[in-house]
């Protein structure tokens, strides 16, 4: 790709002027280290003109922001390509075509380092058995010859990213992990092939294959979690429409333009289940707008002319006009997105630590590494080279590296089984250690959907003067007017409206009862005849035109329903509480989380939820900013927070606590915030998640100290002589298995309790 | 004895194979991803003219 070809997507939409500032976000392929993202950074700051630049390591992506004029972003990318990294644009196919290609190139890589290892281990088994039994020399030779040819394109073609790193590593001046790992299996493969045409002495292809082969592993598992980590803004991004219906101010004719091209005063038409692109204000008719992306707010809302209208909301309700009042670029979806970018670019710092002390590790190892060569140089030199080596493998920190996948890998599959989807690597990490879960209300705590909670029915005429209110939980009621004919009554109304409320009484259909003439005054409710009298649903004052029997004090959200001869009803309509909410909630309290809410409702409503939940803690009308101070104050504190929540506006939030969880069923671009997603739409799997986590994390602990443990132990043994390399390649291979099997038996305790529940 | 002089040749040509037919298989997308491809099966099929032939 070249800088030119990147213009065009990134100048339309992640490329903004603000302040007299040029910002872009884009993605460099090849950035996999802390090392990688400093060196993008340090040339991009030698570059005159630009101001600031961030890279994050978690998600190859880098985001710049200079002076327009002194510099542009053509410059800019030339510069990160010629630094050795590939510039991306963020959204379209480039990414993912890109993705895809860097995924394919890994698999091929793995799949011949496995069938080369696979293949090197039956032959070395041969000259293993053959040094112990007496081999033929020729056939021994023939078996080395053949290794030679396997191991040849398993390090050069498999292995090629890691001696690639390595070389970068040096280059750069810096010691990484893939500088000892390289220079392991450069000695390890020259001595094979030097002793191989001498015709004697050690081979050790074997060791080289399979060690390429785990830490080929091992990044694959690492770089798909960044690939679905990357489409997080794509999705943000594709929740706004690429082309408006724009409307001639001077003709009134309407045309498709794109979304970039639209400019503060443009008259645009929105169509009915349409999202408004940009910021702007309702000229004409009446907008139903479902903000739930952008707020969260779950009820939508009415708008008439000259009120505010946000970019990214959906039209709920008819066609209307809208005057933009804002670019695109300057609009509150955009606002949002660029919080999102920035709290994710607050993340990596755990890699950043591991960084520092594998290169920490590394320079230790070589210079031990040195020492031995040296030492044994003038003791013996013909144990130099298999001690050197053996202590090149030995500390090889393969099961240091797959004591932590492993283990997550298998957590991860398990959470899968019980409905929950790991987005990011460090999601189980980062679960196991919270201490206090920040829940959001719409969506998560509740189902996201109105229903009918109460139903008062009163008959004025059945006992005129003090009408008779009945509570659905009481059950009985007057004949002629039962709670189950006013919600048919209702739902008859309602059938053909868009307002979200009539989705509440959907259910309560009664084919038998029917409004062929039902029709709605946009804002206060619905008129129509059912079985000979003219009823009316909706707000109070509206229905009070129709009946007196309507109360007008009433200040709860409640719709009146009533008909011409004096029947009414009042439909109490909430968005209900999950079934599980409370059994979660207490599950999470008992593993010791502390629970609070924050939500962008209203407060009253917020503070019920919580008290049927039993939480003290709970904060509603909260602003998507007010949430991330939120969650920030919880950090700084010292808390380790999950949030968990839905709807774009968690999504800044989402990013910036520690972990993440997102409904599956909420919007698609909370999802992909996540770090963690949960597919059913039930909060039950949460508490079982939070102890999935622990468990593989404990499992993470004891494969670290049997894995540092084998390390400390060898490394003597090796570096005295007394462990031939290949016996520190089975060591660590058998090191490495134990960490697989260990890590797996979360796997099959989870199995077990699966059968158990069966 | 001599058995291992032909074996060893016939090993490296399946593993050959073998690489090949991964190669392939991941060229051909196989691996891209494991659940959409059984989920395929139950979406609806587009509309089309002869899909479904009349009874006779």
């Amino acid at each position: 790709m070249t800088a030119s070809a990147a213009r065009p997507l990134l100048e339309g939409h992640w490329t903004s002027e603000s302040g007299g500032e040029g910002h872009a976000v884009f993605m460099a392929e090849g950035i996999h280290c802390a090392n990688c993202a400093r060196s993008i950074r340090r040339a991009l700051d030698e570059l005159p003109g630009v101001r600031r630049s961030e890279v994050n390591v978690a998600h190859g992506r880098v985001s710049v922001s200079w002076e327009p004029g002194r510099t542009d972003l053509g410059a800019i990318l030339r510069r990160v390509a010629a630094t050795g990294f590939r510039p991306v644009p963020l959204i379209g196919d480039a990414a993912a075509a890109a993705q895809k290609l860097e995924r394919r190139a890994a698999l091929k890589r793995i799949g011949l380092a496995a069938i080369g290892a696979m293949q090197l281990m039956m032959y070395a088994a041969g000259l293993w058995a053959g040094a112990l039994q007496g081999i033929d020399p020729k056939i021994a030779e023939y078996l080395r010859w053949t290794c030679l040819l396997i191991a040849t394109p398993v390090l050069f073609y498999s292995g090629a990213p890691i001696l690639h790193g390595g070389l970068q590593d040096l280059r750069r001046r810096v010691l990484g992990m893939d500088v000892t790992v390289s220079l392991a299996l450069l000695l390890a493969y020259g001595a094979s092939a030097f002793n191989t045409m001498r015709g004697t002495g050690e081979v050790y292809f074997d060791s080289v294959a399979m060690f390429i082969l785990f830490l080929l592993s091992g990044r694959y598992i690492e770089m798909r979690g960044r690939h679905q980590a990357a489409s997080v803004t794509e999705a943000l991004a594709r929740s706004l429409p690429a082309t408006v219906q724009r409307i001639d101010a001077v003709t009134g004719a309407v045309a498709r333009a794109p979304l970039a091209s639209v400019l503060e005063g443009d008259l645009l038409r929105v169509a009915s289940g349409a999202v408004i692109p940009v910021d702007g204000s309702v000229i004409d008719g009446v907008a139903l707008i479902d903000e739930s992306l952008v707020t969260g707010e779950s009820v939508p809302c009415r708008r008439g002319a000259g009120d505010a209208l946000l970019g990214g909301s959906t039209n709920a309700g008819a066609t209307f006009t809208m005057r933009a009042a804002r670019r695109v670029d300057e609009s509150t979806l955009h606002g949002l997105v660029r919080l999102l970018e920035r709290a994710q670019g607050e993340r990596p710092r755990l890699g950043i630590a591991a960084e520092r002390m594998a290169s920490w590790f590394v320079l230790r190892v070589l210079v031990l590494t040195a020492l031995v060569g040296i030492v044994w140089l003038y003791v013996d030199p013909s144990m130099a080279m298999p001690a050197v080596l053996a202590v090149l493998v030995a500390t090889c920190p393969c099961a240091l590296s797959l004591a932590t996948p492993v283990a997550i890998a298998a957590a991860t599959a398990r959470l899968a089984r019980e409905g929950v989807l790991v987005v990011r690597a460090d999601a189980v990490e980062g679960l196991a250690t919270v201490d206090s879960v920040l829940l959001d209300k719409t969506g998560t705590l509740t189902v996201g959907r109105p229903e009918v909670t109460r139903v008062e029915v009163s008959c004025v005429e059945a006992s005129y003067g003090e009408a008779s209110r009945v509570e659905v939980s009481t059950g009985a009621s007057p004949e002629p007017f039962t709670r189950h004919h006013a919600l048919a009554i209702a739902a008859a109304l309602e059938r053909g409206s868009p307002h979200p409320i009539a989705l509440a009484f959907r259910d309560h259909a009664d084919p038998a009862i029917d409004c062929p003439d039902a029709h709605e005054t946009a804002g206060f409710g619905l008129q129509g005849t059912v079985q000979g009298h003219v009823w009316r649903i909706g707000k109070p004052a509206f229905v009070r035109g129709l009946s007196t029997a309507v109360a007008d004090d009433d200040l709860g959200a409640g719709v009146w329903l009533a008909s011409d001869d004096g029947r009414s009803a009042r439909f109490e309509i909430r968005d209900a509480l999950r079934p599980d909410a409370a059994d979660t909630v207490r599950a999470l309290q008992q593993a010791g989380l502390e629970v609070r809410i924050a939500s962008g409702d209203r407060p009253q409503t917020v503070a019920d939820i919580a008290a049927s939940l039993g939480l003290a803690d709970a904060e509603g009308g909260m602003t998507p900013a007010d949430k991330l101070a939120r969650v920030r104050a919880a950090q700084a504190a010292g808390h380790r927070v999950l949030m968990v929540g839905d709807g774009i506006n968690d999504g800044p939030v989402l990013a910036a606590a520690d972990v993440s969880m997102a409904m599956g069923r909420g919007s698609p671009i909370a999802q992909a915030a996540g770090d963690l997603l949960l597919l059913r739409d039930s909060l039950a799997a949460l508490p079982v998640a939070v102890r999935v986590a622990r468990n593989a994390l404990q499992r993470v602990r004891q494969n670290l100290r049997w894995a540092a443990g084998y390390n400390i132990a060898a490394i003597p043994l090796a570096a005295l002589g007394f462990m031939p390399p290949w016996a520190a390649a089975l060591g660590m291979s058998l090191s490495s298995l134990l960490v697989v099997f260990n890590a797996r038996r979360s796997l099959d305790a989870g199995a077990a309790d699966r059968e158990h529940r069966r | 004895m001599n058995s291992i002089y032909l074996l060893i040749p016939l090993s490296l040509l399946l593993v050959g194979v073998a690489v090949w037919a991964f190669f392939w298989a991941v060229n051909r997308g196989q691996f891209e991803s494991l659940e959409d491809p059984a989920e395929a099966a139950l979406e609806e099929d587009p509309l089309s003219e002869d899909a479904d032939p009349p009874r006779q």
